[in-house]
């Protein structure tokens, strides 16, 4: 397939013109891909806003918000695991409910902030001990992670017996799971913080400079003289961290946590990042994207509920828009290739 | 190098070997009939991952200490090869007998018929056998989740009344075997004795609040308001999420009933103050003290009626304060 | 500091050569954790043993879709869609009347599947991870659509009782068919070429691709084994339970893929074999029946099998070497500091 390519004569440098540079026409495909995150989450929120009956009204949007909060929230932290090449945090699962349910059951007896730190010492534990096996024993992330997922679920399983938490009536975590601003609730709030500051340490900060660097030639950063094991730790801590805040958003949001509050987090998550349009090869990709990407995935869910599809069909479709995306990401670098 | 692998190897033997140790020294194996009480299997498919399993599990371990039997337990979380394959330990194990809660009702027949071949007896717990496989267990102790969702609908007709209306259902897990047999006892229900009574639609709440309270409003949103008149929510946890999605959105819960089942801990406050009309009460405790109770009689060859159905009474605001919230 | 090199003696004599085939081995945990396994449960469990038919049977299922799955991994793929696959097959095998025909069709919607994750894969160039996700959850949709969500039955269900039962002391057609699955592709993978191209493809693919061989055919040849014998696998626990349940099979997605890695098999493709699979399916599927004989929580079994996953992956013996040797030369660095 030859290019439909024009030739160019590039600006003059320094008076001198500068010929040969061949400026390849972007193709069709390439350009859809590139931008094909934007422009499909615009023509959903369009399409749903016309065609779907009672999408628009506020009461729907504060529930589209509330499945894209936590859901979100730890999309955003994988991405950092995306982008440094590693594929998936599996055990999101279960950092996600420890996080809930520390916070629930621990804050009767320890305070709300005291729960919080306890919650936070057990997240920096998943990341570390995730991170050092996958940085520092070059260990494979899908396995390690489905290891550590495996061991915390089982403990937390074991430790929790099934048992239903909820937290007291109108107490300081109910108060902020129903806090509104305006027509918002605080959790989209919390969402739109974590990835504000997650796309600033992603793109402006050395370290997020040092992970992008890492994805995409992993040999090259680490003779460049990184300490690409402490990268690793680095994303799958900053991912834990994000996994702790979405567990205590999901928490809050009805009031109760139990063991298996989480499931399916893992797989729904790296579905956002990828749908958005973030490379599973990593190097390449923005929180930004990962954002989009979870917006797009909330609103089809919630479109197919109000347009009253079953369950089976949700998953059908769900699967279905994965494989259109990436099978678009695939065909486009394919194109940039040639 | 073979140093630190064998150094790694020798650890790790010696945490198998703790580990194994701890696992199996909680609890007896059961071999043949000991002088000191039967030797029981029981086949579950849930236990401490559920609230009701881990109420109905310790009522089960009560029972056994108290008539000394000997309970060794599985947990197949629902996964019918799993139960399978853990019923072949069982059989392999002989043990005197087998309480058989099955993961999934039209896979089981295999383990019931190995079962009687070795001469070992076997009752069904919580959710009964096929019609066409009864002759193959002794009896069936517990709730009958057909029975149970019978019984809402019998709730959601009667607060309806002869005018009817339209209803949605908050569903269980999808492709869950109490979900799905609760729902069915229900739609039988509506449509033998309540034809006025319509279902508008339904979603899964996964047995979770937060999900049931998500769907339950964007329900509300794409059928409206105005058109819901009850809603059936398969446990009380759904239902407590459907309550909050209601007032979430300014509705008033006392008018539109919502009926749920259990009598949970989170279900029995909001019907002792009205906000969720009235729920059915399954104690998992009931299930689990039969379900030993009656594989003794078993063992010891008694006779036995075909079922012992436990009783399921409706709750509602008047009476919830009789019925202890158990899970 | 001694800068003298040593030329290595290379060893000879037949000990020297079994020493050197078994180094190259990558099977070498898989056969700790087996002995390891064995070993305890000899003391503890002894029944594990009496009732062998238990493990073999619970072996026999996980291992059949790990050997599909071991053929994937070696070319440096990934298919997560195993699962799906045994839950749809099986659903599609119970919806036929006819048995026979029944099985026929699942086992051709096995091969699909797998032509279908290589046709992503190989002509699109959907990352194989990312690819056989997306149709986990699209497989899994469509099996519930058309068993609505509920577990079908097989109609005749005589026939497929007589499946389960046991042909030569406690073994079931089930274990017969597993055995010959393994010695049938062990022969493809070790003494056919195209099997044997396998690990070149995994290995470095573009020199594959420069070697000539048809990589894209050994992809796609792969790929509808992998599917293959997972509808197998379908087949046989729908036909084993007499029913087809939509939500079969995330275990055994987990399970065979454990067995994979703690057979030593390099995700990264190129190194590793079926034997190793084999024995990782033993070693795993002996310690969950012997853990459940025991009476374990499910919590600890799963607890149990994370830290073997846990160890299997991060002790093998190419990082471990890497990381001792950069150790070695961090200390004798700072020994060069000192002196």
């Amino acid at each position: 397939m030859t290019e439909s390519g024009t030739q160019l004569k590039a600006a003059p440098v320094n008076g001198t013109p500068v010929e040969g540079i061949v400026k390849r026409q972007a193709s069709v495909i390439t350009w859809v891909a590139s931008r094909g995150i934007f422009i499909f989450t615009g023509v959903l929120l369009v399409f749903s806003v016309i065609f779907v009956n009672g999408f628009a009204s506020s009461v729907n949007i504060i529930d589209v918000f509330h499945r894209a909060s936590a859901i979100g929230i730890v999309a955003i932290g994988m991405t950092f695991v995306v982008i440094s090449a590693n594929y998936i945090d599996l055990s999101v699962v279960a950092q996600v409910a420890t996080a809930g349910v520390i916070l629930l059951a621990l804050s009767p007896t320890y305070g709300v902030l005291g729960a919080m730190a306890i919650a936070l010492f057990f997240a920096l534990l998943y990341g570390v001990v995730n991170g050092v096996s996958v940085g520092f024993l070059k260990a494979n992330a899908v396995v390690v992670t489905l290891g550590t997922t495996g061991i915390g679920a089982g403990i937390l399983s074991l430790l929790t017996t099934g048992t239903i938490y909820y937290g007291p009536e109108n107490g300081p975590i109910d108060a902020f799971g129903d806090a509104r601003v305006g027509p918002f609730p605080l959790s989209a709030f919390v969402l739109i913080l974590v990835a504000v500051i997650a796309s600033i340490v992603l793109s402006r900060t050395k370290f997020g400079f040092m992970i992008r660097s890492y994805g995409s030639n992993k040999q090259a950063t680490r003779l460049a003289g990184v300490n690409s094991g402490g990268v690793v730790v680095g994303a799958f801590v900053l991912t834990s961290i994000a996994a702790m805040i979405a567990g205590f958003v999901l928490a809050a949001y009805s009031n109760t946590a139990v063991a298996t509050m989480s499931e399916g987090f893992d797989f729904r998550a790296l579905a956002a990042v990828i749908i958005g349009g973030n490379s599973l090869f990593g190097g390449r990709g923005s929180i930004l994207r990962t954002f989009l990407g979870v917006i797009f995935i909330s609103v089809l869910s919630n479109i197919l509920v109000l347009s009253g599809f079953s369950f089976a069909w949700q998953q059908l479709v769900t699967g279905a828009v994965i494989v259109f995306a990436v099978a678009l990401d695939a065909l486009a670098r394919k194109a940039e290739k040639r | 190098m073979r140093n630190s692998r064998t150094v790694l190897v020798s650890v790790f033997a010696v945490a198998g070997l703790a580990l194994s140790g701890c696992a199996s020294g909680g609890t007896d194996d059961a071999g043949a009939a000991s002088a000191d009480g039967y030797n029981v299997y029981a086949l579950l498919p849930q236990g401490n991952d559920q609230p009701y399993g881990t109420n109905y599990l310790k009522a089960m371990n009560a029972a056994a200490a108290e008539m000394g039997v000997n309970l060794t337990i599985t947990n197949a979380e629902y996964d019918a090869a799993k139960q399978a394959n853990e019923c072949s330990v069982a059989i392999a194990s002989k043990p005197d007998g087998i309480i058989l809660w099955p993961a999934a009702v039209d896979t089981i027949r295999p383990c019931l018929e190995a079962a009687k071949a070795a001469g070992i007896p076997v009752n069904a717990s919580n959710s009964d056998v096929l019609p066409e496989d009864k002759d193959l267990v002794g009896t069936y102790t517990g709730p009958s989740n057909e029975e149970v969702g019978r019984g809402a609908a019998k709730l959601i007709g009667d607060v309806l009344g002869d005018a009817g209306g339209s209803i949605i259902i908050i569903q269980g897990l999808s492709g869950n075997s109490t979900a799905i047999d609760r729902e069915a006892g229900f739609r039988d229900e509506l449509e033998a004795s309540y034809p006025n009574v319509e279902v508008i639609g339904q979603q899964p709440g996964d047995w979770a609040k937060d999900v049931a309270l998500t769907v339950t409003s964007e329900l509300f949103t794409s059928l409206g308001e105005e058109n819901i008149d009850a809603i059936y929510a398969v446990d009380d946890t759904m239902a407590a999420g459907a309550i909050e999605a209601m007032e979430n959105r300014g509705i008033d819960p006392t008018t539109i009933p919502v009926v749920g089942t259990g009598n949970t801990e989170l279900g029995q406050p909001n019907v002792l103050s009205g906000k969720q009309y009235a729920t059915l009460f399954q104690s998992p405790v009931w299930d689990g003290e039969n379900a030993v109770k009656y594989i003794v009689e078993a063992i010891e060859g008694n006779t036995l009626e075909a079922n012992y159905f436990m009783p399921i009474p409706e709750v509602t605001k008047e009476n919830a304060a009789d019925y202890p919230a158990e899970w | 500091m001694s800068t003298t090199m040593k030329l290595q003696e290379t060893q000879t004599g037949t000990w020297n050569r079994v020493k050197n085939a078994v180094a190259r081995r990558t099977e070498g945990r898989a056969v700790i954790l087996l002995i390891l396994v064995v070993g305890v449960i000899a003391v503890q469990q002894p029944i594990v043993f009496n009732a062998y038919g238990v493990s073999l049977a619970r072996v026999a299922l996980v291992g059949l879709v790990a050997l599909g799955l071991t053929l994937v991994v070696l070319q440096g793929e990934l298919d997560l869609s195993v699962g799906s696959t045994l839950a749809l097959t099986g659903v599609v095998v119970a919806s036929i009347p006819d048995l026979g025909l029944g099985i026929i069709a699942g086992l051709v919607t096995g091969v699909a599947i797998g032509a279908l994750n290589a046709f992503l894969i190989v002509l699109i160039g959907v990352n194989s991870f990312i690819a056989t996700l997306g149709t986990l959850f699209a497989l899994r949709g469509l099996a519930f659509v058309m068993s609505d969500g509920r577990p079908v039955r097989i109609t005749d269900i005589d026939s497929a009782l007589v499946f389960g039962r046991e042909l030569l002391g406690p073994i079931t057609p089930r274990v017969l068919i597993f055995i010959l699955l393994f010695v049938m592709l062990q022969f493809f993978i070790s003494k056919m070429r195209a099997g044997r191209e396998f690990y070149a493809v995994g290995g470095n693919r573009q020199a594959a691709i420069d070697a000539g061989i048809p990589v894209k055919l050994r992809l796609f040849t792969s790929f509808m084994l992998c599917g293959f014998v997972a509808a197998l696998a379908g087949v046989i626990n729908t036909l084993e339970l007499t029913a087809a349940d939509p939500t079969a099979g995330s275990t055994v997605l987990l399970a065979s893929f454990a067995a994979v890695i703690i057979g030593g098999n390099l995700l990264n493709g190129g190194r590793g074999s079926l034997v190793g699979t084999l024995i990782g399916a033993f070693a795993l599927g002996l310690m969950q029946v012997g853990l459940t004989f025991a009476g374990a929580d499910r919590e600890v079994q799963d607890v149990l099998i994370g830290i073997v996953l846990l160890v299997a992956i991060t002790t093998d013996p190419n990082n471990l070497r890497a990381l001792s040797r950069r150790l070695q030369g961090l200390i004798r660095g700072k020994a060069n500091q000192q002196a």
